[in-house]
């Protein structure tokens, strides 16, 4: 059968359009097809449909998949394939992709535990202020309003007149 | 400050264990030690993946020498991984001293202890600096003590990698944060036999917690032993974390001692004669495996809290699930064993150490 288009070559597609109550067949050569409805003809190749996995499962991937630690030398890849980080400026290199994976991990991605005191006592206190809040939400949704009250008074304590938040 | 004298020898420690298995401490008949450990890395150096021979040896150095300057040193003593054998490694691994890793490891490494092994540095494993407190019975909340003052100590000396977002910046982001596991070891023989361990599994699953053999990730249960731990170290403080860790064991604890309970009322008999017929095994065969001694230990342990055997002590029965391991038996014998020389010897061990109580009893 003859391509009904091109009426050159063979015929390879065939389609059946269904307009209304109207049914209608064509058939078609490769190249024509293509050019009338590029999306029928296109088959997705393994790479494409290994990206397209890869956006689903871990869309930050792809896009993270080029950057490479100016530190150690670490590629994003390799840290994903291996699990291990390369020194400690990959946790600011690498931070749009880890931090996905620490909420998945942890539940969590911000540090509430102990402070080293080299770090300052301003981050200290905001660390504690942090853990108040917590405690103050638990409070609340335990309905312990005595407790609740109690670290309020603490928290205004700590921050003192002018509250960060 | 300086190191204890090193001129101490691993075969010194071959014949006791540490304080950790002496059995007192609170709920000790069923929680065997507690443990907390934290993931230290030192700023401005690469994670040890990424280091080369020059910088390991470096951060080998400056850490052994800040260890050595701090108010800790007298108390412990030093050892570099790379001067001693693999049995010396293997038999420091079994007194979780160190880590299998850190034994299996590679280029300059060691680690500090203290006399009574509750406290040991390991230097240079997954992380930079590894502190380990371990303690006897459920100590959770003394270990926090112990290793949060270690670790302030060290601080004021090392300058740790650490982001006000991340907290303490680890190799691997499973322990980042506070960079701390805190388990506890129990015995667990009744809940095993009843077939009630899964459901215990199941539930402390769901709260964050890891279930794991005794020498930790992917080793196998044996002896009844398991280790319950934290699985995240972000988002909460490590009082917190040891808090919901606090709150589960005594909840398993008393699962087990009701599981007990049921078996004695239940079926009396078997259970005694299978407590009996374990002890008379380890009086009597001249080999045994490590895997059945293990099994046998761990009846005769729930014999003796049950009250069934009364003339061993706890403390004998912890230290014989150490000192019966591989490592142990070839630094005793001082030579390296196949496992069917082990096998006899550890038997012949066994049988010395129970015939030494009968004769002080009798």
């Amino acid at each position: 059968m003859k391509c009904e288009s091109c009426n050159k070559k063979h015929a390879t597609v065939h389609l059946t359009e269904i307009v209304g109550t109207a049914k209608k067949e064509r058939h078609l050569c490769e190249e024509c097809a293509q050019s009338i409805n590029t999306h029928l003809t296109k088959i997705p190749s393994p790479t494409e449909i290994l990206t397209s996995l890869i956006n689903q499962v871990a869309p930050e991937i792809n896009e993270m998949s080029k950057i490479v630690c100016p530190v150690c030398g670490l590629s994003y890849l390799e840290f994903r394939s291996n699990g291990r980080l390369g020194c400690p400026m990959d946790y600011t290199i690498f931070r749009k992709g880890l931090i996905p994976l620490l909420e998945k991990m942890h539940s969590s991605t911000q540090h509430v535990g102990k402070v080293p005191s080299r770090a300052g006592k301003e981050l200290i206190k905001k660390n504690e202020l942090m853990q108040l809040r917590n405690e103050l939400n638990k409070a609340v949704e335990k309905e312990d309003y005595e407790r609740a009250a109690e670290l309020r008074d603490k928290i205004y304590e700590l921050s003192g007149d002018n509250d960060e938040d | 400050m300086s190191f204890q004298a090193t001129t101490m020898k691993i075969s010194d420690l071959a014949d006791n264990t540490g304080e950790w298995l002496r059995g007192t401490g609170p709920e000790s008949d069923i929680v065997i030690s507690s443990r907390i450990r934290l993931a230290r890395n030192v700023a401005r150096f690469p994670f040890l993946s990424r280091a080369n021979v020059k910088q390991k040896k470096e951060l080998e150095e400056i850490i052994r020498e800040r260890i050595k300057d701090s108010d800790i040193s007298q108390d412990l003593c030093y050892l570099n991984l790379a001067d001693i054998t693999p049995v010396d490694r293997l038999f420091l691994v079994e007194r979780h001293l160190i880590s299998r890793e850190h034994a299996g490891g590679e280029g300059e490494r060691g680690v500090a202890f203290g006399k009574s092994e509750t406290v040991s540095l390991m230097v240079n494993e997954e992380d930079h600096l590894r502190i380990q407190v371990i303690r006897s019975g459920f100590e959770l909340k003394e270990a926090w003590k112990t290793i949060d003052d270690i670790d302030n100590k060290l601080e004021r000396k090392l300058n740790y990698a650490y982001s006000s977002r991340f907290g303490y910046l680890t190799a691997c982001p499973t322990n980042v944060g506070t960079g701390m596991r805190a388990s506890v070891m129990l015995h667990l023989p009744a809940l095993g036999m009843t077939h009630h361990i899964e459901k215990v599994f199941t539930a402390v699953m769901k709260l964050g917690l890891v279930v794991r053999g005794l020498y930790g990730e992917g080793t196998q249960v044996s002896g009844d032993l398991y280790q319950i731990s934290n699985q995240f170290t972000l988002g909460k403080s490590e009082v917190e974390i040891i808090e919901i860790i606090e709150s589960v064991i005594p909840r398993i604890t008393s699962y087990e001692r009701m599981a007990r309970k049921a078996l004695v009322s239940e079926s009396r008999e078997q259970l005694e004669d299978r407590v009996w017929r374990s002890y008379g095994m380890l009086k009597v065969a001249r080999l045994i495996s490590s895997e059945e001694i293990m099994h046998l230990l761990s009846q005769v342990r729930m014999g003796v809290n049950l009250g069934i055997i009364n003339d061993i002590e706890m403390k004998t029965l912890n230290e014989l699930f150490i000192l019966t391991l591989p490592g142990h038996l070839q630094k005793l014998e001082g030579r390296e064993l196949n496992s069917t020389q082990r096998n006899i010897i550890r038997a012949s061990y066994v049988r010395k150490r129970l015939e030494k109580i009968k004769s002080l009893k009798g």
